[in-house]
C-alpha cells in the first residue's frame, strides 16, 4: 500500500536527521561540511523522489527539478575559482 | 475603441470593449498589448533621460545638470530602460502576442499567471515613479556596495525594490512560456519545427528563470544591509563587495542575453521572410541560441576585470568571454548566408534586420575587444565599453524590436501602416544611431571615463557628434508612434498574410479571433518554407500562401 | 452542487494535460527558489570559508535542539502532506481534510518554535543591529554569522507561512468536494511546495546548527 513507501521515507529521514546531528560532533576535521552536504543531499533526494513523487508523468519533471540545483554549481564553481586564487586578502 | 474597430471584422480586439474587460483579461493577445503600454511609457522616460545627459554632455564643463543629478539620470536610464525596457520589451509584447500562435496552441499555459505578472510589472514600475519623484538614485543601474549599501543619498531601497518586484514579473513570463512550449504545441509542431522565434523565447526564458532570482537575493541583501547597517558587503564590517558584484553579474551578465536573444529570433523570422528562402543552417542555429543562453552564464567576471578579481579567474572568464562569442557569429554568418540568392524584398521590417545585422556584429567584435583582460584594463569603465553594450542593446535589440513590431502590425491590428514613412524611419534610426555612438568608441578609446559629468575640452567634437546623433535618433524612434498610431484609425485593412509568410500565425484572421484558431492546426511543414526561385512558400500547415 | 461536469480550462485538451502542465508549473517555480535560497546560502559559505573559526564560535550559540525539532516538525508535516494528496487519489474525503488540517497544525508549530527560538535568541543578545552583543571568544565576523542566520530562517519562515497559507486555502476546496480522483493537481502543486520548503530546511538546519560543532 502507498502509504507505507511514506512512513518508511519518513521514518528514514528521521534517522538521517539524527545521525546528521550525532556527526556534527566528530572530529573529522574538513569532512564535516562533506558529510552534512552528503546527508542533506540524500534527504532532499528522498523528499524530490519520494515526497514530491518525482517518478511518474511528464518525465519533464526531473529536468525541471534538477536545473535549480544543477546551476548552482556555476554560482559556486566559478566564483570559487576566484575566492580560492585569490592571495592577500585582508581579514576582517 | 469603436472607431479602431469599426471597419474590423470580429476579433480579440472586438469581443468585449469594456475597461474591465482589458483590465481582467486573460487573452494573451490582450495582454501583450497591456504590456506594450506600459514598457512604451518606459521607454519614454527612460529616453527622456538620455536627452538630458546628451544635452548636458554638449558642454565640457557640464553645467545643464549639477554633478549629483546627473548621476540620478544615468542610473534611472539605467534602471528604466534595462529592467523596464528592454528586458520585456520583445518577450512580453510580441512574445506573448505570438508564442501560442506560432505553436497552434489556444493560449498560453496560465493566463492568469499572465494577467498578474503584467500587475506586479506596474506594481514594480510604480515603486520607479516613486523613487524618481522623489529625488531618484546616484548608484548607476549596478548598485555596487559599499557605495549603495552605505554612502549613497538616494532612494537605493525603494530602487532595489522596484527591480526585485520586477523580477517576478520576468519569473512569471518565463515560467508560461518554458510550460507552454513544451506541452502545448499542436500536433505535428515537433522541437525541429518550431519557429526560431520560439526556440529564442524558449531560450530567453530559460535564462530568465535560473539568473533573475539570484539578482533577487542580491538586492535583498542590499537592502537588508542599507536598512540594518550590517556589514553583508561593507569590507569595514567583514564583508567583501566584490561578493556583491560577483551575484550582481551572475544574473546581470545573462540578462543582455534576455534582451539579446529575441531580438536574434525577430531577426530569423523577418530575414526569412524578406528573402523568400529558409534560414541557412536551421539546427545549427537552435544550437546557437541554446548555446548562447549556456555559456552566457559562465562569463560574468568580465565584468570585474579592474575589480580585483584573481588573474586566474579573469584568464578563465576572458576565455569563456571568447567562446560565447562564437555562435553568434555562427547566427550572423547563417543570416549573412541566407540571403545570398535570396529574392530580398528591402520592406520596412527587413530594412530593421539589415541594420540589426551590421550593428550586432559591430557590437559583438567590439565586445571581444573587451574581453581582452589587456585591453579592458585600459578600456574599463570608458566610453568604449558604453558604445559596445549600445551597439548590440540599441542596435541590436530596438532594431529588432522595431522590425518586429512593424512585421506583426497587421497580425496585431488588422491594419497596415505607411511602407514610405517606415522605410525613412528606419533609415534614419540605422544612420542616428551610427552618429550617437560610433564616436563614443572614439571617447572610450581616448580614455573618457563613463559616468563622468564633464570631460577635458579637445573631446568636445566627439561628444557634440554624439549628441547630433541622438537627435537624430528621437525623431526615428518617435516618427513609428506616428504613423502606426495613425494606420490604426486610417490604415488600410491587412488581410491576414500581407507579407505571404509561413508562420502559423498568419493562418488565421488579422486580428486573429479571441480563440486563435478556428480549428485547431496540424503542423505538416517545416519552417520557412520559402522558394527564392519564384517566391512561392508552403506555409507550416501544407497551404500554398 | 456543481450543475455539469467539471471541465479542464479552455486551453487544455484534457485535466490530464492541465495536470501535468501544473505540476510543471511549480517545478519551473521550484527551480527558481532553488537559486535564490541558494545564492543565500552561497554568500553564507563564502563567509564561512572566509572567517571559519569566527563562524564556528558564533554558530555554538545557535539553539540545536529546537532546530532539530523543527526539522522533525517539518519532515512529518511532508508526510501529512503527500498522504493529503494520496487520500485525495483515492477519494476519502474526509481524509484529506483530516492530513490537510494536520499539516497546518505542523506548520504552526514549526512557527511557534521557531518564534520561541527568536525570543530566546533576544535574550541572549544575538540580534544584529538591535541588540547584538559581541561574547567572549567571537571574532569580528560573529555578527555576520547572525545577520544571516535570521536572514535565512526569517525567508524561510516567509515561505512557510505563504504555504500554510496555500494549505488553508485547499481545505477550503477541499471542503466542497473539489478534488476527486479525476483531478485534484491543485493539492499536488501545494504539497510539491509544501516539500520544498521542508527540503529548504534540511540544508539550512546542518548549515547553521550543525557546522562548527566539532
Amino acid at each position: 500500500m502507498s502509504a507505507a513507501r511514506y512512513l518508511v521515507a519518513w521514518a528514514v529521514m528521521l534517522l538521517l536527521l539524527g545521525l546528521s546531528i550525532w556527526s556534527a560532533f566528530l572530529r573529522i576535521g574538513p569532512w564535516q561540511p562533506v558529510a552534512q552536504f552528503g546527508i542533506a543531499v540524500t534527504q532532499a533526494a528522498i523528499v524530490f523522489i519520494v515526497f514530491m513523487r518525482l517518478p511518474g508523468r511528464p518525465s519533464l519533471k526531473w529536468v525541471f527539478a534538477g536545473a535549480g540545483f544543477f546551476w548552482l554549481i556555476f554560482l559556486y564553481g566559478i566564483s570559487m575559482a576566484d575566492y580560492l586564487t585569490r592571495s592577500g586578502l585582508p581579514k576582517g | 475603441m469603436t472607431t479602431l474597430t469599426a471597419d474590423l471584422p470580429a476579433s480579440y480586439l472586438t469581443k468585449e470593449q469594456t475597461i474591465a474587460s482589458w483590465l481582467l483579461t486573460t487573452d494573451h493577445k490582450r495582454i501583450a498589448l497591456l504590456y506594450f503600454a506600459s514598457i512604451t511609457a518606459f521607454f519614454f522616460i527612460g529616453g527622456f533621460a538620455a536627452t538630458l545627459i546628451r544635452l548636458h554632455l554638449v558642454n565640457p564643463a557640464g553645467t545643464l545638470l549639477q554633478p549629483d543629478m546627473y548621476n540620478r539620470m544615468f542610473t534611472m536610464h539605467g534602471i528604466v530602460m534595462v529592467w523596464f525596457f528592454l528586458i520585456p520589451s520583445i518577450p512580453n509584447t510580441l512574445g506573448n502576442f505570438l508564442v501560442p500562435l506560432m505553436i497552434g496552441a489556444k493560449d498560453l499555459a496560465f493566463p492568469r499567471i499572465n494577467l498578474a505578472s503584467w500587475y506586479v510589472f506596474n506594481l514594480a514600475g510604480l515603486f520607479v515613479l516613486y523613487f524618481l519623484f522623489m529625488g531618484g538614485v546616484d548608484t548607476g543601474w549596478t548598485f555596487y556596495t559599499p557605495l549603495s549599501t552605505h554612502y549613497a543619498n538616494g532612494y537605493v531601497v525603494a530602487a532595489a525594490v522596484a527591480v526585485f518586484i520586477n523580477g517576478f514579473s520576468s519569473i512569471m513570463t518565463g515560467l508560461n512560456f518554458v510550460v507552454t512550449i513544451h506541452r502545448m504545441r499542436a500536433p505535428g509542431m515537433v522541437w525541429m519545427r518550431l519557429p526560431l522565434f520560439i526556440w529564442a523565447i524558449y531560450a530567453t526564458s530559460a535564462v530568465m528563470l535560473l539568473a533573475t532570482p539570484v539578482l533577487a537575493m542580491t538586492l535583498f541583501l542590499v537592502g537588508v544591509e542599507r536598512t540594518a547597517g550590517v556589514g553583508i558587503f561593507d569590507p569595514a564590517l567583514g564583508g567583501d563587495p566584490l561578493l556583491f558584484q560577483h551575484m550582481f553579474w551572475f544574473y546581470s551578465h545573462p540578462a543582455v542575453y534576455i534582451m539579446i536573444l529575441p531580438a536574434m529570433g525577430v531577426v530569423s523570422e523577418l530575414i526569412a521572410c524578406f528573402a523568400r528562402k529558409p534560414i541557412f543552417g536551421y539546427a545549427g542555429m537552435t544550437y546557437a541560441l541554446m548555446a548562447i543562453a549556456v555559456i552566457g552564464f559562465f562569463v560574468w567576471g568580465h565584468h570585474m576585470f579592474t575589480a580585483g578579481i584573481s588573474i586566474y579567474s579573469a584568464v578563465v572568464f576572458s576565455l569563456m568571454s571568447f567562446v560565447v562569442a562564437v555562435p553568434s557569429a555562427i547566427k550572423t554568418f547563417n543570416w549573412t548566408v541566407t540571403l545570398h540568392k535570396g529574392r530580398i524584398t528591402f520592406d520596412a521590417p527587413m530594412l530593421y534586420a539589415l541594420g540589426f545585422v551590421g550593428l550586432f556584429t559591430i557590437g559583438g567584435v567590439t565586445g571581444l575587444i573587451v574581453a581582452t583582460v589587456a585591453l579592458d584594463i585600459h578600456l574599463q569603465d570608458t566610453y568604449f565599453v558604453v558604445a559596445h553594450f549600445h551597439y548590440i542593446m540599441v542596435g541590436g535589440t530596438v532594431s529588432a524590436y522595431f522590425g518586429g513590431l512593424h512585421y506583426w502590425w497587421p497580425k496585431i491590428t488588422g491594419r497596415l501602416y505607411s511602407e514610405m514613412l517606415a522605410r525613412f524611419a528606419a533609415l534614419l534610426t540605422f544612420l542616428g544611431f551610427n552618429l550617437t555612438f560610433f564616436p563614443q568608441f572614439i571617447l572610450g578609446y581616448l580614455g573618457m571615463p563613463r559616468r563622468y559629468y564633464a570631460y577635458p575640452p579637445e573631446w568636445q567634437v566627439w561628444h557634440v557628434l554624439s549628441s547630433a546623433g541622438a537627435s537624430i535618433l528621437a525623431v526615428a524612434y518617435v516618427l513609428p508612434l506616428f504613423y502606426l498610431g495613425w494606420s490604426l484609425f486610417r490604415g488600410e485593412r491587412a488581410g491576414a498574410n500581407p507579407w505571404r509568410a509561413t508562420g502559423l500565425e498568419w493562418r488565421t484572421s488579422s486580428p486573429p479571433p479571441a480563440h486563435n484558431f478556428a480549428r485547431a492546426p496540424l503542423v505538416t511543414s517545416a519552417p520557412y518554407a520559402y522558394n527564392p526561385e519564384d517566391g512561392s512558400a508552403i506555409a507550416q500547415d501544407g497551404a500554398h500562401v | 452542487m456543481s450543475e455539469s461536469a467539471p471541465r479542464p480550462a479552455e486551453q487544455f485538451a484534457d485535466f490530464a494535460q492541465q495536470g501535468e502542465v501544473a505540476q510543471l508549473g511549480m517545478f519551473v517555480f521550484i527551480a527558481t527558489e532553488v537559486l535564490f535560497f541558494g545564492g543565500l546560502v552561497f554568500t553564507y559559505y563564502i563567509y564561512r570559508h572566509l572567517y571559519g573559526a569566527e563562524f564556528a564560535i558564533a554558530g555554538r550559540d545557535a539553539k540545536l535542539m529546537l532546530g532539530a525539532i523543527n526539522a522533525a516538525i517539518l519532515l512529518t508535516s511532508s508526510l501529512t502532506m503527500v498522504l493529503a494528496i494520496e487520500a485525495a487519489a483515492a477519494d476519502r474525503q474526509r481524509a484529506i481534510l483530516r492530513w490537510l488540517a494536520l499539516t497546518v497544525a505542523l506548520g504552526f508549530l514549526f512557527l511557534g518554535v521557531k518564534g520561541w527560538e527568536y525570543v530566546t535568541d533576544y535574550r541572549d543578545h544575538v540580534v544584529p543591529a538591535v541588540n547584538f552583543l559581541m561574547k567572549p571568544g567571537y571574532g569580528g565576523p560573529a555578527e555576520l554569522f547572525w545577520v544571516f542566520y535570521f536572514i535565512a530562517t526569517g525567508i524561510h519562515a516567509i515561505h512557510l507561512t505563504i504555504g500554510i497559507g496555500a494549505v488553508l486555502a485547499m481545505m477550503r476546496f477541499a471542503r466542497r468536494g473539489r478534488f476527486t480522483p479525476v483531478y485534484y493537481a491543485p493539492l499536488e502543486v501545494v504539497g510539491l511546495y509544501w516539500s520544498f520548503v521542508d527540503c529548504v530546511w534540511l540544508f539550512l538546519f546542518p548549515a547553521l546548527y550543525l557546522l562548527g560543532r566539532s
